[in-house]
């Protein structure tokens, strides 16, 4: 009986592979195929014209891929901070308003991100922020915020107040105690929560667009046009392109978490 | 002049306040957002001389043969794209908790969807399932498809399938991933307790496992449901000429030169803003409703 | 160092725990904390190292009142039952870390730190990480610990609880020997009678936050 469910379970899992991994080895092969006409199962031809298009000099990529990235970083940093900062007094406090607050930081998950830009777009207008890298970042950190306080407060509550009060007691005054003792065990988390905000950000679409005006431009804005264009090699290179620039940087943050805690970080993804 | 004991406990009572101040600016702001679009969707928008509150521009959005069209759609696309994601991801996590200490290659796997953004998971649909994708050009091969129009209109057809695939490769792993620890732990501490009082693998997933998981897939189907509900990127990219979802609707109206067109974008989005209040609200209701069961809460 | 508390009263999540204690301690002296569990015996400890705020009364060690002084400078040393060790410290560095806060240089620090060791009976161990000694060697490490900070008062919360028998016995008699050699006040919290009468100078009987007026004849 067991074996017969862990063949069940195998073959679902193969399934989802199959199902996830297709799509990624298809979109790499149209992206190096010259011309891929219908209805042929394979390229006509292999060229590297896909990716020529994406870095050709107009599109300033090299600067563009830096930028975007920066703009993640930023997002990643700030939202990591926020949520640290919050996570810690949700977790380990007890204090009128704090459900509040729980309330408040989960809304951004469940409204959408366009209702919230359509409006707040005459706002930020007013404060000079449309159309600014600032404005941008500010409104993306708005959407990391969830994501980093649930996994920051979960694992700020799993690690408890202990060691700083131990601490304290051993002559550590309270905020050397959370730098000593509390910021070495949380680092893997924070690494986590920086790679998901990154991700998040870098991914942002609409709210770059409608905040920025146009005259921010991201990897993401500027590839939506040709994804959805009718030369499908250049769609794929663009998105080849955006995939491998993330995953290099969502592996720096991986081989960072596991340098700190020494073997696999799986259990610092598990939130819910 | 305080007496110390005060100010070290002033000092405690004040430490959360301080600590919630970046993210509780970063939250009025959000709502601040979201206030301001209300306001406007009642038709107060002073900087264009509307100064009169009225409900009239959400009266349109039903009687508006198009725009409750736009409605109708993207409930349609969220509630089936939910369904089926909850499902499939639910059978997901199962084979991945069932397959614990060997699925670390598939944990990788799975966790792909979720990082790849949904304007390339169109990209994906559009290879695969346009009528110049894969599929089509496999039906062609096989003899059964005479030309690209034979193939059915999945993308920018009314029924917005293109779009609920998309959803669903994207969203059933996230419900795996949101599920999964959970899962794990319920499986781990009642899958052998269950088994040695003669249930079969089969009957305890359903009459154990399922049910003690049943909160978490309920909050994970929640947030896809809004999330697919108001976002702008794959109906954009995916969707037909019309009905438009109603995000997309929404942002053609937000840029319409015309700025009359304005409160009516707002409408729309204070549509969405309803509805995904409402499932917020349902979402903090199951999660109070778990935390109280679970005797949550740590001493101070 | 002489502990005096007056009057003391501690509030927590709204419930009164500790109702109006008044208690002196001598210098030197070893005093045994003995009550159920929930009497507020480990709020007690809390209150006197400072981490707790009270609601009402004054603490006084050596001679002075305390209530202005955060616990990082009071002196008054928790041992906590579940040990607390810094997880990404080894044993050493553990040891070592009451000196780091106070300046002491790295290559002091470390002889002090080798020297506790030996002294609890672990040398030899000082590389290991917490997670690699027994729970045994753990509560070693942190007596040891407790020790490197040079306390004014040793505040033991039921620290022998987690162990066997026979090593029960053996940190018993570790304590009391360090006891005698450092001549700290101490004060230890236990649930154990048998325990309180073989190790202490003077037992204290607490019941649901109060302090109960001495045993003829203890």
């Amino acid at each position: 009986m067991r074996r017969k469910r862990g063949r069940l379970a195998r073959l679902v899992l193969a399934a989802a592979a199959v199902t996830i991994v297709f799509p990624l080895a298809l979109t790499a092969l149209w992206s190096v195929s010259s011309t891929w006409e219908w209805p042929s199962l394979l390229p006509g031809g292999f060229s590297l014209r896909g990716y020529e298009a994406v870095f050709a000099a107009y599109q300033r990529m090299p600067a563009l891929l830096a930028s975007s990235a920066g703009i993640s970083l930023a997002v990643a940093a700030l939202s990591t901070l926020a949520g640290l900062m919050a996570g810690r007094a949700i977790a380990l406090y007890r204090f009128p308003g704090r459900k509040l607050l729980l309330f408040g930081t989960m809304l951004p998950i469940l409204v959408p991100s366009t209702v919230f830009g359509m409006g707040a777009h005459v706002l930020l207008i007013r404060a000079g922020l449309a159309g600014t890298v600032r404005g941008v970042v500010l409104v993306q950190t708005v959407c990391a915020l969830p994501y980093t306080v649930n996994m920051l407060s979960d694992l700020t509550a799993a690690q408890g107040c202990g060691l700083e009060e131990q601490a304290q007691v051993l002559g550590c005054p309270p905020l050397r105690a959370f730098r000593e003792v509390s910021l070495p065990g949380l680092l893997p988390g924070i690494c986590a929560s920086m790679s998901m905000a990154y991700i998040i950000s870098y991914s942002q679409y609409f709210l770059t667009l409608l905040i920025g005006g146009g005259r921010v431009k991201t990897l993401s804005t500027v590839m939506v046009p040709f994804l959805g264009g009718g030369d499908r090699t250049v769609a794929s290179a663009y998105a080849v392109t955006f995939l491998l620039s993330v995953l290099a940087v969502y592996l720096i943050f991986e081989g960072l978490i596991r340098h700190l805690t020494g073997r696999r970080g799986e259990d610092v993804w598990n939130w819910s | 002049m305080l007496r110390p004991l005060q100010r070290r406990k002033l000092r405690r009572r004040l430490a959360p306040y301080l600590l919630s101040l970046p993210a509780a600016a970063l939250v009025i702001l959000f709502l601040a957002g979201l206030v301001s679009g209300l306001v406007q969707s009642f038709g107060y928008i002073p900087a264009f001389g509307l100064r009169e509150w009225t409900l009239k521009y959400y009266r349109a959005v039903f009687a508006d043969g198009a725009l409750a069209a736009s409605v109708r759609l993207s409930l349609w696309i969220s509630a089936a794209s939910t369904v089926l994601s909850a499902v499939l991801g639910t059978v997901l996590c199962a084979a991945l908790v069932r397959m614990q200490g060997r699925n670390g290659a598939a944990l990788q796997i799975v966790r792909v969807p979720i990082q790849v953004p949904h304007t390339v998971a169109a990209l994906f649909t559009l290879s695969i399932f346009s009528q110049s994708g894969l599929l089509s050009r496999i039906l062609e091969r096989a003899g059964a498809l005479a030309a690209q129009g034979g193939f059915p209109n999945l993308i920018s057809g009314p029924s917005g399938g293109g779009i609920l695939l998309a959803y669903v490769w994207k969203e059933a792993p996230f419900v795996a991933y949101f599920v999964l620890a959970l899962m794990q732990s319920v499986s781990r501490r009642l899958d052998e307790a269950a088994a040695t009082l003669g249930a079969s693998p089969v009957r305890t997933f359903f009459s154990v496992t399922l049910p003690l998981s049943a909160p978490a897939i309920l909050r994970a189907s929640l947030i896809i449901f809004a999330f697919s509900f108001g976002a702008y990127e794959l109906p954009f990219l995916l969707g037909a000429t019309s009905p438009k979802a109603l995000p997309v609707q929404a942002y053609i109206e937000y840029i319409n030169p015309d700025l009359k067109h304005r409160p009516y974008a707002m409408a729309l989005n204070g549509v969405i803003l309803l509805l995904t209040l409402a499932l917020a609200a349902a979402f903090f209701a199951v999660t109070e409703r778990t935390a109280k069961k679970l005797g949550g809460g740590h001493e101070a | 160092m002489e502990l005096e508390l007056k009057r003391l009263t501690v509030e927590l999540g709204g419930k009164e725990i500790l109702h109006s204690l008044d208690c002196r301690v001598e210098d030197g002296c070893f005093l045994s904390l003995l009550g159920p569990s929930g009497c507020g015996k480990s709020t007690l400890l809390k209150t006197v190292a400072g981490i707790l705020p009270q609601s009402g009364g004054e603490v006084w060690m050596g001679g002075r009142c305390v209530d202005d002084l955060p616990p990082h400078r009071r002196g008054a040393v928790i041992v906590f039952q579940d040990m607390r060790l810094f997880p990404h410290l080894t044993a050493e560095e553990n040891v070592a870390f009451p000196l780091k806060m106070r300046g002491v240089s790295r290559q002091e620090r470390r002889r002090r730190a080798l020297e506790l060791l030996e002294r609890v009976q672990l040398g030899g161990l000082g590389g290991r990480r917490p997670h690699q000694l027994s729970g045994g060697q753990q509560q070693r490490v942190a007596l040891a610990r407790a020790l490197a900070a040079q306390p004014n008062l040793l505040l033991l919360d039921e620290p022998f609880s987690g162990l066997d028998e026979e090593l029960r016995g053996q940190m018993r008699d570790l304590v009391r020997r360090l006891h005698d050699e450092t001549g700290c006040t101490t004060l230890l919290v236990t649930h154990d009678r048998e325990e309180a009468r073989v190790l202490s100078d003077r037992i204290l009987r607490m019941e649901a936050g109060r302090l109960l007026p001495p045993e003829p004849g203890a």
